[in-house]
């Protein structure tokens, strides 16, 4: 396997990584928190059209940026005030989520699809590290929003397992209801949780629009907020575990093009069928139940809190 | 709980297989239907030679993508069976004005869409051109009415929207999908006071059209080739689905190609979707790292142009004129051009002289080319359009013997050109194209 090869692969597995995963931290955080979202897809289409469209419109990646985060909060309160304050089924609500992102942004898109916004995150190569062999270009030769990718994942490890905000977090999906007996305002934390991860849905939609690729098409992200929803469970609820994962798939998913260009007597369906024999080997492996061993689940996930029958 | 969880993550992995497959399907249902419609257009001419597997109902073989190959194969032997007189428009109507005071006002257009009309692809380039045709005859354009995203493997989608368009008095009906050739013929039979012309093959009830896309990426696969042949005699082609219409670009490409230069290869990388950003952009980004600078491409989103562009690659646009979305990489872009047959159509349509046995099957400026980019050298593009009055005079056959596919068996015989029938049916890859894509399955 010759170096650019290698390089390439290694590169676009980082790049793909970071469009599911800024969705795949937000819902740990979520679902740490008892609340699914299964509308991640939904709201990150809503993301990346409204990046887009400001940058089409406005030329200002910053404005975008913001405005993708406001997209998001904006949903996630939706979403919180469905499944916390009206105890709505999470599943259903995340249904609801999805076709309404999916729709609203296919329509708020006519007016940029096709459209060269000509403003992207360009890649920025970091000094000296870009320089180290193969690792160098392909993880210190990229743009911003993977460079933030590679701070959120530590800062997400320790806040969810080194401080006390973390612990009451990870509390707030297990047992609610001691948290409310301690004092804690459980809807309201729940509410920030859930909005908090609809943010970085909404900004792993941008990540597609305006990072990876720049331009919008109806349905653009096809199916990354599913794997995110998919990630959170093969990684147990954990961020680092979720990025090996996320890379891996990003890797399985692309090399089996870069193999067919130097295999040709190989079917290329042989290649295209890996990503999905490779979820199926994950979700064996992380969520089997293997001699009674006791599964990573938040204790309340899914389940609306009330504080009447507790 | 946890049993629940884990069912509800499994549901999620399926639906994103099938979120995939539908977003996929979306994305090229045009060329999908090809597949389908061609199979199902040959009925008259390809009784000759049709395969003698069982015969299904159309409608059922259409609608299978799965079965994609053998479908369109028993599509085209129900076809036979079935086979009504089909009536070859030739291309010298291409010139027909309406006649004196034919009255146009009155001709309400409907088009049904597999997805949105500005998707920068297929649905684009149909609409597009039947925007085209219809300012060219003066029809006013509130005499169009447009029905986006109608999913062309849904029955009763397709057919309630085609009725609908009916109530709205619409009296010809274009239906620019594969899978809208299965529902339509069943509409059309019963309001036969309305026209349908669908693309691809030709069934009963519809008028059927198709381009001769080949002759535009033949000329696509020279000038690529004039520009690349002292640097790398070898192309790429980013190619979407293993599917007849597919094949006959590649095809036509790597012909075109060795016009140039008889030594010219192409290597094909594949995404196997008909719309994947991720694998798109590898399938240009394999070829790129592989030495390769210039490239065709069969695929929807802008994610080849891109990724060109990024590399310093260069790559011939499809469907529509890319040159917006990647300036500095996409030399010129092969145009799907319905316009002069929706044009003709519409005419008979509003002189009464439109058959539901009429068959378009047009070269010329259907299958255009865009204008070139700038860079492009003056000399290439004066070649280019030397050798499209070439094949637009019939002196330069693009299917034309000897003609080798990649194993070495003779396609046809030298001297000899290849029939119609066998140019949409392409089940071969010539001479010199490596892919790992395999025939027959």
């Amino acid at each position: 396997m010759s170096t650019t090869l290698l390089i390439s692969i290694i590169s676009t597995a980082v790049v793909y990584a970071a469009t599911v995963l800024y969705a795949a931290v937000g819902e740990i955080f979520s679902q740490r928190a008892g609340i699914m979202n299964l509308g991640l897809e939904g709201i990150m289409l809503m993301g990346a059209v409204s990046g887009y469209m400001v940058a089409v419109y406005r030329q200002n990646l910053v404005l975008a940026m913001l405005v993708v985060i406001l997209v998001g909060a904006a949903l996630g309160l939706v979403f919180s005030f469905l499944t916390v304050t009206m105890q709505a089924d999470q599943t259903v609500s995340g249904m609801a989520m999805l076709t309404f992102g999916t729709g609203l942004s296919g329509f708020l898109g006519k007016g940029v699809s096709g459209v060269n916004a000509n403003l992207a995150f360009e890649p920025i190569a970091i000094p000296v590290l870009s320089r180290v062999p193969v690792l160098g270009p392909s993880l210190f030769d990229q743009n911003i929003l993977v460079y933030l990718m590679y701070l959120i994942i530590p800062l997400s490890m320790i806040y969810l397992y080194k401080t006390r905000a973390g612990m009451i977090l990870r509390a707030l999906g297990e047992n609610p209801a001691a948290l409310d007996s301690a004092g804690y305002n459980v809807f309201a934390l729940r509410y920030a949780y859930v909005t908090f991860g609809s943010i970085m849905t909404a900004v792993s939609g941008a990540v597609v629009s305006l990072a990876y690729t720049n331009f919008w098409s109806d349905g653009m992200t096809s199916g990354k907020g599913w794997i995110a929803v998919a990630l959170v469970v093969f990684s147990a609820w954990n961020p680092l575990t979720a990025t090996f994962g996320a890379l891996l798939f990003g890797a399985i998913s692309i090399i089996g093009i870069d193999v067919q260009t130097v295999f040709p007597q190989v079917p290329s369906q042989v290649f295209s069928a890996l990503p999905y024999v490779a979820t199926i080997i994950a979700l064996i492996f992380t969520t089997g139940n293997f001699r009674g061993r006791r599964s990573a689940a938040p204790a309340a996930l899914t389940i609306p809190y009330d504080r009447e029958k507790r | 709980m946890k049993k629940k969880l884990i069912s509800i993550c499994l549901a999620a992995v399926l639906a994103t297989a099938v979120l995939t497959a539908c977003s996929e399907s979306a994305g090229g249902t045009a060329e999908q239907t090809a597949e389908a419609e061609e199979a199902v257009k040959e009925e008259a001419e390809a009784e000759a030679e049709a395969p003698t597997e069982d015969a299904a109902p159309a409608e059922e073989a259409a609608a299978d993508e799965t079965a994609a190959q053998a479908a369109t194969e028993t599509a085209a032997v129900a076809a036979a069976e079935t086979a009504a007189a089909i009536n070859l428009i030739g291309e010298d109507k291409r010139d027909q004005a309406p006649a004196e005071g034919t009255d146009f006002s009155s001709l309400k257009i409907g088009e049904i869409e597999s997805y949105i009309v500005d998707d920068g692809g297929w649905c684009q380039a149909t609409h597009e051109s039947i925007v085209a045709a219809m300012k060219e005859l003066g029809i006013p354009e509130e005499n169009l009415i447009v029905l986006e995203s109608i999913d062309d493997t849904d029955q009763a989608t397709t057919q309630t929207a085609a009725e609908e368009l009916i109530n709205e008095g619409c009296t010809l009906i274009f239906g620019a999908s594969t899978g809208y050739a299965s529902y339509l013929p069943e509409i059309a039979a019963a309001h036969p006071e309305v026209l349908f012309a669908q693309w691809g093959n030709k069934v009963d009830n519809l008028i059927g059209y198709e381009i001769r896309s080949y002759e535009g990426m033949f000329l696509a696969g020279y000038a690529s080739e004039l520009l690349s042949k002292d640097t790398n005699p070898e192309l790429g082609f980013s190619a979407s689905f293993n599917e007849f219409s597919v094949r006959t670009a590649i095809n036509a490409y790597a012909l075109g190609a060795q016009y140039a230069n008889p030594e010219a290869t192409v290597r094909v990388a594949s995404a196997d979707s008909w719309y994947d950003i991720d694998k798109e952009t590898q399938c240009a980004q394999s070829l790129i790292d592989a030495g390769i600078k210039y490239m065709g491409m069969e695929a929807s989103s802008p994610a080849i142009p891109e990724t060109c562009q990024k590399n310093g690659a260069f790559v011939v646009g499809y469907h529509n004129d890319m040159s917006a979305l990647a300036p500095e990489a996409v030399l010129v872009s092969h145009m799907w051009n319905f316009a002069p047959i929706f044009k003709n159509i519409m005419i008979n349509a509003a002189e009464g002289t439109a058959s539901t046995s009429d068959f378009y099957y047009w070269g010329g400026d259907c299958s255009k080319l865009s204008d070139f980019a700038a860079f492009v050298p003056e000399e290439v593009v004066a070649e280019v359009t030397a050798l499209q009055e070439k094949i637009q005079s019939g002196e330069v056959q693009v299917f034309a013997g000897e003609l080798k596919d990649n194993a070495g068996n003779v396609l046809v015989a030298d001297g000899e050109v290849m029939s119609d029938e066998d140019i949409i049916f392409q089940n071969f890859f010539v001479e010199g194209v490596t892919t790992s894509w395999k025939i027959g399955e």
